[in-house]
């Protein structure tokens, strides 16, 4: 019989067209509405590792001295962590992986003259990096630990940037200058993009990230400036970049793996030492110095990388949506009852109440799941509106394949429930009072 | 075929109680065709939405070919309605959307027949009542009484034993409400049970008995024990003084 019902709903769609349109319309601007502000939602709120996020730590310190009540975030805990630390932490080997990490930046050349130097932010870190963040590698691989050590002016770069200066391939091996010094490729990236960006959500967890990486000692033997956050709770001089480097001024990231609770409470110990350390050399003055580890789902909420606004958002957009429906209830109930008279004929030759509540069920299911349909593209029309105007949104406006799925689930779940009350209502129709007066 | 006991209807409202019908006591046997008559308001059309199992009765006990219909549920009554009842009303009630085709499938989809069945009844159907060639075309695009044969080809087309007749030709001019008079009188031949609801003393006539309704209760029949019903079309007249004589001898 369904296929029977689809018929019948099909021709009374068409048979009606101005009203089956005027439906079309609430379900696609409700459900588009919906989807475009739940994308954006579920793209800001997903596990960005999944296989990997109750396993990678950043790793925060509070450092600063008595002199603040408070300092850093809510719980007192800065974001970042200062350079000396980071080198110091780094020698560790208690964690299986490891990384300090920090925005920088500068104007790259090939050997090519007729391309003209262009103006990178780049992600200074360990070679760990790659494999902690799970890094997929199209051609090369990551350097070596030696080149941490030594500061060797060696780089990876996003698959982005090689098609930008190579047009693409396997270009490891090749010069690239980074402010005129030469640097090797070792390692080219096939295009990945975590989103969030939650290893480094202090320029926007959404921002497009890095296409180049360099050795994070770099940082220090080439003096590359921070194109992050810098922040210090000390009034100190800082006039040089080598002040700088042993300043109390907070401008790393640091990230750990660690691959069990075992671990984790080695490293937690390793840190409790390292601040007893640190309180004997007259760094961490406070009574309640202390470090702290979040992992990826723990850092994005600690980060609020989904806004209380995104929340709101979503909430008006489904209120949008039931607005829809209610308009659609009312369509749809002025269009069955004047159907009353076929009902009643069909009742009199042989449907039973839940045969006329079935087929026009369809009808609804049909016309929702055609809404949703229009409701997708609405959506993306409005994703593509806001990619193109706003850079902030760049990588939340790809409707993944759980979106997709889920716009015409919603439309037709939500189109079934706006038409259970006229289907009900109309399958309650007496027959004999139409057939008379037909 | 048709039983009826000590039925009433009566509907209630929140200020009147309106017994539609009392008492109401009916028998029709199997191949009979009855004709029922009866003053505007009498219970005409209660009696045939009860017997069609359109409405629910209040009190009394309603045998359809052996089967106690009190208590069924709706989709009992539904199926007992779509294998046993045909319909037949005075306004066609053709399906506007629907080609001649599907309007004749509507009943035998809820039957559940296969493709190639419900394509064999359909066509003998139309080919019953003279449409097999036009069975593509809406029933706008056909004349009253084209859309009452293609009314009672839908009735047909389930093989009912029982059909239900709500004033078949009261939208139709003589001509044509003479041909589906003949038509259902044909169909009455074959065996086929007809209760035929109608005005039209002449028309009434055309039964092998008349039940008069009055007040919701039989109050009169006329029995016809010759086979006055083509005369009764002829000479409409001599139709209704006999129905009076019959009438008033019983």
């Amino acid at each position: 019989m369904f296929n029977y019902y689809l018929r019948l709903a099909w021709k009374s769609l068409w048979a009606t067209p101005v009203v089956t349109l005027l439906m079309l319309i609430a379900i696609a601007l409700g459900i588009g509405s919906a989807m475009g502000t739940l994308t954006i939602y579920h793209l800001m709120s997903a596990d960005p590792i999944p296989e990997k996020s109750a396993q990678l730590f950043a790793v925060q310190l509070k450092s600063y001295d008595n002199k603040q009540s408070s300092w850093g975030m809510n719980d007192g805990y800065p974001l970042q962590i200062t350079h000396q630390d980071a080198v110091n932490l780094s020698h560790s080997s208690v964690a299986v992986k490891q990384t300090p990490m920090v925005r920088t930046g500068f104007a790259v050349q090939t050997d090519n003259p007729d391309i003209a130097p262009i103006l990178k932010s780049v992600r200074a870190a360990n070679s760990d990096f790659f494999a902690m963040f799970n890094a997929p590698f199209a051609y090369g691989s990551a350097w070596d630990k030696n080149s941490d050590q030594q500061a060797l002016e060696v780089t990876v770069i996003g698959a982005k940037l090689n098609q930008q200066l190579f047009g693409g391939g396997n270009n490891v091996g090749k010069i690239l200058y980074f402010d005129q010094k030469a640097f090797r490729i070792v390692g080219i990236l096939q295009a990945w993009q975590p989103t969030p960006q939650y290893y480094d959500v202090n320029n926007g967890a959404f921002r497009t990230g890095e296409q180049i990486f360099i050795p994070f000692a770099l940082i220090a033997s080439n003096k590359y400036r921070s194109w992050g956050n810098n922040n210090s709770y000390k009034n100190e001089e800082v006039n040089t970049f080598d002040e700088k480097l042993v300043s109390e001024s907070h401008w790393i990231q640091y990230w750990v793996e660690l691959k069990n609770p075992q671990q984790k409470n080695a490293y937690q110990a390793y840190l409790k030492n390292y601040i007893s350390q640190q309180k004997q050399l007259g760094r961490f003055e406070r009574d309640d110095a202390s470090a702290d580890l979040k992992n990826v789902t723990t850092w994005l909420t600690y980060n609020e990388v989904v806004s209380e606004d995104n929340n709101v958002l979503v909430g008006l957009s489904f209120l949008l949506l039931v607005v829809c429906l209610v308009n659609t209830v009312g369509l749809l109930l002025a269009k069955f009852l004047r159907r009353a008279p076929e009902v009643g004929v069909r009742r009199a030759l042989g449907a039973s109440q839940t045969q006329v509540f079935l087929q026009h069920l369809v009808e609804v299911s049909l016309l929702g799941l055609t809404g949703g349909l229009l409701g997708i593209l609405l959506a993306q029309l409005g994703l593509w509106l806001l990619k193109n105007n706003y850079e902030q949104y760049q990588l939340l406006t790809d409707m993944d394949i759980t979106m997709l799925l889920t716009a015409p689930v919603l439309a037709i779940g939500s189109s079934i429930i706006a038409g259970l009350y006229p289907a009900w209502k109309i399958c309650r129709t007496q027959p004999a009072v139409y057939l008379k007066s037909q | 075929m048709l039983k009826m006991q000590q039925i009433n209807k009566i509907y209630r409202t929140e200020l009147v109680e309106t017994h539609a019908l009392r008492e109401f006591n009916l028998s029709v046997n199997e191949g009979e065709f009855v004709t029922v008559t009866g003053p505007s308001g009498s219970g005409k059309t209660t009696f045939l939405n009860i017997a069609g199992l359109l409405e629910e009765i209040s009190q009394g006990q309603y045998f359809l070919d052996g089967v106690n219909v009190v208590g069924l549920n709706d989709k009992e009554r539904s199926r007992l309605r779509n294998e046993k009842i045909g319909f037949i009303f005075q306004s066609f009630n053709l399906i506007p959307d629907l080609n001649l085709f599907e309007n004749v499938d509507v009943p035998l989809r809820y039957r559940g027949f296969n493709a190639k069945e419900r394509k064999r009844r359909i066509e003998q159907a139309l080919e019953q009542v003279g449409l097999a060639a036009r069975m593509k075309h809406l029933p706008a695009q056909l004349s009253g009484g084209q859309q009452q044969r293609v009314a009672i080809a839908r009735a047909l087309a389930g093989e009912p034993k029982f059909l239900l007749a709500d004033e078949p030709t009261g939208n139709l001019d003589s001509l044509m409400a003479r041909q589906v008079m003949e038509l259902l009188k044909n169909i009455n031949k074959q065996g086929t049970t007809i209760v035929m609801v109608t005005h039209d003393a002449a028309l009434a006539r055309c039964g092998q008995r008349n039940i008069q309704i009055v007040d919701g209760q039989v109050c009169d029949f006329s029995l016809y024990d010759k086979n006055p019903q083509a005369s009764a079309f002829e000479n409409p007249q001599t139709a209704a003084s006999t129905t009076t004589t019959a009438a008033s001898i019983a």
